[in-house]
């Protein structure tokens, strides 16, 4: 099927999503669909799905204009779309979830249809299973078969490749491929990273600031890619802010801990930190550095073992004490887990300064504003912030005296120019003998500001090592399981 | 000139709301074969036709305010502490229970300290609903009410049982205090000026907490984001429980003011359902503090007027709750609608 | 024996009401809606079906207008909620006191009456057989509905098609959405069909089970037990089933009780079942509690013992869908 967008405008208030977009897509092609966060690439992809409508312009589908799309009526067009979060049911099994929103027919089909399916595709998916206890990819994989019976000629994959081991992103690209070259499927492969538009990529669409800056036909070249990607803003790239020094003593210590989470216990984890130091974790979601975090911010039950921070042990699950020793922790979740969505600025800075209160009133508030140059002003509510507001405002309610800072997904859903301030923050809190572990999905991200690296796999750490003798693809193999333990 | 505009609106939106009202109490009305007009005066003569009426209208307002305002500060974390009403009832319990040991009359000590013991009553009850909570995860909506109906087992239990009058226990209640304990109204009226005075003083009291104070701020935050408030070290559950025990405490003084200013003994229906009225109030005035005193004596009119009903025309008392339901139903919908139709004009 | 047939038979009777109150409950709260209207909903159709079976003579026709009314108060529930986004907690609440009002006002003139019930069906071929026929064989026709229903809820819920959508669009109403699933008309459908059934328990009430009207009707309370049946029973209609017949259990033993003790007021029995409410309550939930998960840690075996009770809601319950919303 052909696709063609038509002088698309999005806007959401005042933010302007998409700004008249033209383009057109044919039957049998991949597409890389690239731009950094923020630059309306999963807006556009939206409204092809149905799930929100262009506020001016046009999708038309083999000429015909669709008006008044809604997901059903897109999937009915022959639009299907695989969300980065897939959009599925836990807490049912493969099979429920296979057969939901899908055609009507016998039970003995449908199980019919989906081995065979599964078979065609090499992937596993046993049909009685909770969907709840799936990885991520074979989640994917499930939804790719569901949307392939339901017959979409049109697939659009937003962000795949996130939270699936490279395995099973060698298994989606060739699976795109077959299905671009021997079924005339048009795929469009969204995305942030450069690598895989190489990789896959027979068409590249540029998107920046919700405007199409370019399509340009393989092969590409990085340098103009990246140009494209973040203008002149670019010179940023690749270049590594320093690294803090690194500390004498051992201010966090674990020996043999076992730490207890809801759905899975850590064993037998000993780590030291000292001050100064960037600790990364790497792994695919749920495979343990969550556990990790909340466990060494007190958030989770330590079962066996010892815990040392500063001199003091500590059990249980002590989050309060953890808080006062200095530690401190901040959520993926910003505003879900983080913040208060209807309270204001002021409001959030009172309660996490409660010393503070009498005496400073507006002046503190004022002070942390101006110095993490959060655009908004006090009263505002920190669910009308953006991403990167909502981050800066979280650091600048960071106590003074914290020591260890944990961190998950630092800059996840931030611009480029909005991470980096992140990160010139924290790593001057570093060079101030504070100390940091974070999570990431982004491998370069790990790279780029860690001393040492820990690997996680399989719900236990496999890896250990300074960050100079780890690189980026080692790290992808041993988070996949295939590399060597150390 | 916007904040005209939005007032208007308000107004306007109140307008429609007391219509829709209007016309389904009508309805109601015809359908129970009454006079719908003629209902509605008598209604309304009956909460302010005489100063003696006011007076009573007023010492129904003075319970309302206190467990409305008291509402405020779990409606802040988020809680929906239904067990208000068993809150009253223990607070007429335990004040009750201080002046037993005194059938031959006492001083006004007597009477602090009966309040004092109303308020720890209410504070209790309200605790272990908080508990429930916090502890044992069961939603407070049922942890509250369940109790609701053991403090009702409770006072029937004493009634007629340990506190039963000599000679006949009856659902008349127990035997009335001594003269001396009775919080005295103002001449041959029923008006009490130390509870109006404790009423009035609970609302300012619950406004100063929730804007003023950094635990009143700390209240909201729990309400808005419990997991944040765990992040920034605010103790949820600690929280909730000092709502919990502060509501209590009022609907207790409130539960207690009835005992000694009003019914001057316990009842079976000590608590007179004003603990669910209350919580009706509250959500009328969209937990705005300032609209709580006149919704609690427009509801106050209804609940005394709706006693003259089955005097003068035989119809059952309850059409003032049927009333204060039909009126927050119907704000809600005129709010529901409004919001609606400005998402669909959005879309457009 | 044959005692313990008619008690097997009262307690049967005894919780068909609330047998059906819950399994409607469960049927909303499926499709991720809270119905908090019990209470309210089960007297008003009670009155409503008593005084439509005075007025016409016909039972049959009572049954009907408390079904209605329990489409009715649903509507409302569906409308503010689901519809226009109100808390459902808060309209739920406010809908229980006005219909308990509102049926003691319009009940007024039918208090103590003395009107018609609902036949009782002897079923042949089973009324013969030894024991099953004593406790089976002979009841009300709501009895015998709340006895299939179940099972057939039971059925419908996981093994059909419509059944699964409806647990889809009580999980993730946006994955329902995306797959072209009317949620929102799935959720309005189903909160009045589970009305239907809260209603048809208010008309199995007045017309069978505590026949008449009167303030206090004897229902009072049954509504929010109901509510927390459908908890205890983890959404799950069979289960469901068996807490109200605990219920009902407990009911009958308390009438037994109270003849044993004729000095305690008769009210206090009415309030008896909501600690054991409260306690069943604790049972299903204190599992998610931390100090709990603590103290399940030293003691693993507290742990096993525990968690075949832990119930689940549904991922999306009460929560607010309106794709409108989205823009």
């Amino acid at each position: 099927m052909r696709v063609e967008f038509q002088d698309i405008h999005k806007y959401y208030g005042w933010v302007r999503a998409n700004v008249g977009i033209n383009l057109v897509l044919e039957p049998g092609r991949i597409y890389g669909l690239l731009g950094e966060n923020g630059a309306g690439k999963s807006t556009l992809m939206r409204m092809l799905a149905g799930h929100t409508q262009p506020s001016k312009g046009c999708i038309l589908f083999d000429g015909e204009v669709a008006d008044g799309l809604n997901p059903s009526r897109a999937l009915n067009m022959g639009v299907g779309m695989l969300y980065q979060d897939p959009l599925d049911f836990p807490a049912l099994n493969i099979f429920e979830n296979f057969l939901l929103g899908g055609r009507k027919q016998a039970k003995k089909q449908t199980l019919h249809r989906l081995r065979e399916l599964g078979e065609r595709f090499h992937f596993s998916l046993p049909p009685g299973e909770k969907v709840s206890e799936l990885t991520v990819g074979e989640r994917q994989q499930l939804e790719l078969l569901r949307l392939l019976d339901l017959g979409v000629k049109v697939l659009v994959l937003d962000e795949p490749t996130t939270g699936i081991s490279i395995t099973q992103k060698e298994m989606l690209f060739a699976t795109m491929r077959q299905l671009a070259k021997d079924r005339g499927r048009t795929i469009v492969f969204v995305t942030h990273k450069l690598a895989e538009v190489e990789e896959l990529c027979e068409e590249v669409i540029v998107l920046r600031r919700g405007k199409l800056v370019a399509k340009l036909q393989s092969p590409f070249q990085s340098d103009e890619l990246i140009k494209l990607m973040f203008g002149s803003e670019h010179e940023g790239i690749g270049k590594t802010q320093l690294r803090p020094e690194l500390g004498k003593e051992k201010f966090l210590q674990l020996q043999n801990v076992q730490l207890l989470g809801d759905k899975y216990t850590l064993r037998d984890i000993s780590l030291q930190i000292r001050p100064g130091e960037i600790l990364g974790l790497a792994g695919l979601e749920g495979n343990g550095q969550e556990l990790l975090l909340r466990g060494l911010a007190g958030l989770a039950r330590v079962g066996k073992g010892r815990l040392i921070f500063d001199g003091e042990e500590f059990q249980g699950r002590p989050y309060l004490k953890f808080r006062q020793a200095g530690i401190h922790f901040l959520p993926a979740a910003r505003l879900e887990h983080g913040l208060f969505p209807d309270l204001s600025l002021v409001e959030h800075f009172r309660l996490a300064f409660p010393e503070r209160n009498g005496d400073h009133g507006q002046l503190l508030p004022e002070e942390g504003i101006k110095k993490f140059s959060i655009q908004a002003q006090l009263s505002t509510s920190a669910r009308a912030l953006s991403g990167g507001n909502q981050q800066r405002l979280l650091l600048a309610l960071i106590p003074t005296q914290t020591r260890l800072l944990l961190l998950e997904h630092p800059t996840r859903g931030l611009d480029h120019g909005a991470g980096q301030q992140v990160w010139s923050h924290l790593l001057d809190r570093c060079r101030r003998d504070a100390a940091l572990i974070f999570s990431s999905a982004d491998l370069d991200e790990i790279k780029a500001h860690s001393h040492r690296v820990l690997v996680f796999y399989n719900r236990q750490i496999i890896a250990d090592r300074p960050v100079h003798s780890l690189g980026v693809e080692e790290m992808g193999r041993l988070m996949a399981g295939q590399g060597r333990a150390v | 000139m916007f904040q005209a505009a939005r007032f208007g609106l308000s107004l306007g939106r109140l307008a429609a709301a007391l219509f829709i009202s209007f016309v389904i109490t009508t309805l109601i009305l015809l359908v129970a074969g009454a006079p719908p007009l003629h209902s509605l005066v008598i209604l309304f003569e009956g909460g302010l036709g005489s100063a003696a009426k006011v007076t009573q209208t007023i010492a129904v307002w003075i319970p309302l305010v206190l467990c409305s305002s008291a509402l405020l500060l779990t409606f802040a974390p988020g809680l929906w502490n239904i067990g208000v009403e068993g809150q009253i009832i223990l607070g007429a319990i335990f004040a009750t229970g201080f002046l037993r040991p005194f059938p031959a009359g006492g001083t006004g000590l007597h009477l602090v300290g009966a309040l004092a013991a109303g308020m720890i009553g209410g504070a209790l009850w309200a605790y272990l609903a908080g508990v429930l909570r916090t502890w044992g995860r069961v939603h407070e909506i049922f942890g509250g009410l369940g109790l609701n109906f053991v403090a009702l087992g409770l006072t029937l239990w004493l009634i007629f049982g340990p506190w039963r009058r000599p000679g006949v226990a009856s659902m008349s209640g127990t035997e009335p205090l001594h003269h001396t304990l009775w919080l005295k109204g103002l001449k041959g009226l029923s008006l009490n000026p130390v509870s109006l005075a404790l009423a009035i003083l609970a609302i300012f009291f619950v406004i100063f907490l929730l804007r003023f104070t950094r635990w009143g701020l700390s209240l909201k935050a729990v309400g808005q984001n419990p997991e944040a408030a765990l992040l920034f070290g605010l103790k949820p559950n600690r929280r909730i429980l000092e709502a919990m025990v502060a509501c209590g405490a009022l609907a207790g003084l409130a539960g207690g003011l009835q005992v000694v200013g009003v019914y001057h003994r316990l009842l079976p229906a000590i608590s007179s359902n004003y603990g669910y009225t209350a919580l009706l109030v509250t959500m009328l005035a969209s937990f705005r503090p300032h609209l709580i005193p006149p919704i609690c004596l427009f509801f106050a009119v209804l609940n005394v007027g709706s006693i003259q009903l089955p005097l003068q025309l035989q119809l059952d008392s309850s059409l003032s709750g049927v009333i204060q339901g039909v009126l927050v139903l119907a704000v809600f919908l005129v709010h529901g609608l409004e919001e609606h139709f400005r998402l669909l004009r959005r879309k457009r | 024996m044959d005692y313990l047939a008619l008690t097997l038979a009262g307690i049967l009777s005894a919780g068909a009401p609330l047998v059906l109150a819950t399994l409607g409950e469960t049927l909303t709260e499926r499709a991720g809606v809270i119905n908090l209207s019990l209470d309210g909903t089960i007297l008003l159709s009670a009155m409503t079906a008593f005084a439509v079976a005075f007025l016409s003579n016909n039972p049959w026709l009572g049954l009907l207008a408390s079904v209605a009314v329990g489409i009715a108060t649903a509507s409302i529930v569906a409308l503010m909620g689901p519809v226009l986004g109100k808390s459902q907690l808060a309209v739920g609440f406010i809908l229980t006191l006005f219909c308990r009002d509102l049926a003691y006002f319009l009940g007024h003139p039918f208090a103590r009456q003395l009107g018609p019930e609902l036949p009782v069906w002897t079923i042949p071929g089973i009324r013969e057989l030894p024991f099953i026929g004593q406790v089976l064989g002979h009841h009300s026709p709501v009895v015998y509905l709340s006895l299939i229903l179940t099972v057939y809820l039971w059925w419908w819920l996981f093994s059909t098609r419509s059944g699964l959508d409806v647990r889809a669009v009580g999980e993730e109403p946006w994955a329902a959405f995306a797959r072209g699933i009317k949620v929102q008309r799935l959720r309005i459908v189903y909160t009045l069909m589970g009305g239907a059934l809260v209603g048809l328990a208010g008309g199995a009430f007045s017309l069978a089970v505590k026949p008449g009207w009167g303030r206090p009707q004897g229902a009072e309370g049954a509504g929010w037990i109901a509510l927390a049946i459908v908890i205890f029973g983890g959404w799950h209609p069979l289960r469901a089933a068996l807490g109200a017949y605990l219920f009902a259990t407990l009911q009958v033993l308390g009438i037994h009780l109270q003849e044993q003790l004729p000095g305690l007021p008769a009210p206090l029995f009415q309030v008896a079942p909501f600690p054991v409410m409260i306690l069943t309550l604790l049972l299903v939930n204190v599992g998610k509690a931390s100090w709990f998960q603590d103290l399940t840690f030293r003691y693993p075996g507290l742990k096993r013992w525990l968690s075949r009770w832990q119930v689940t809601a549904p991922a999306a319950l009460g929560t607010d869908f309106r794709p409108e919303k989205e823009t």
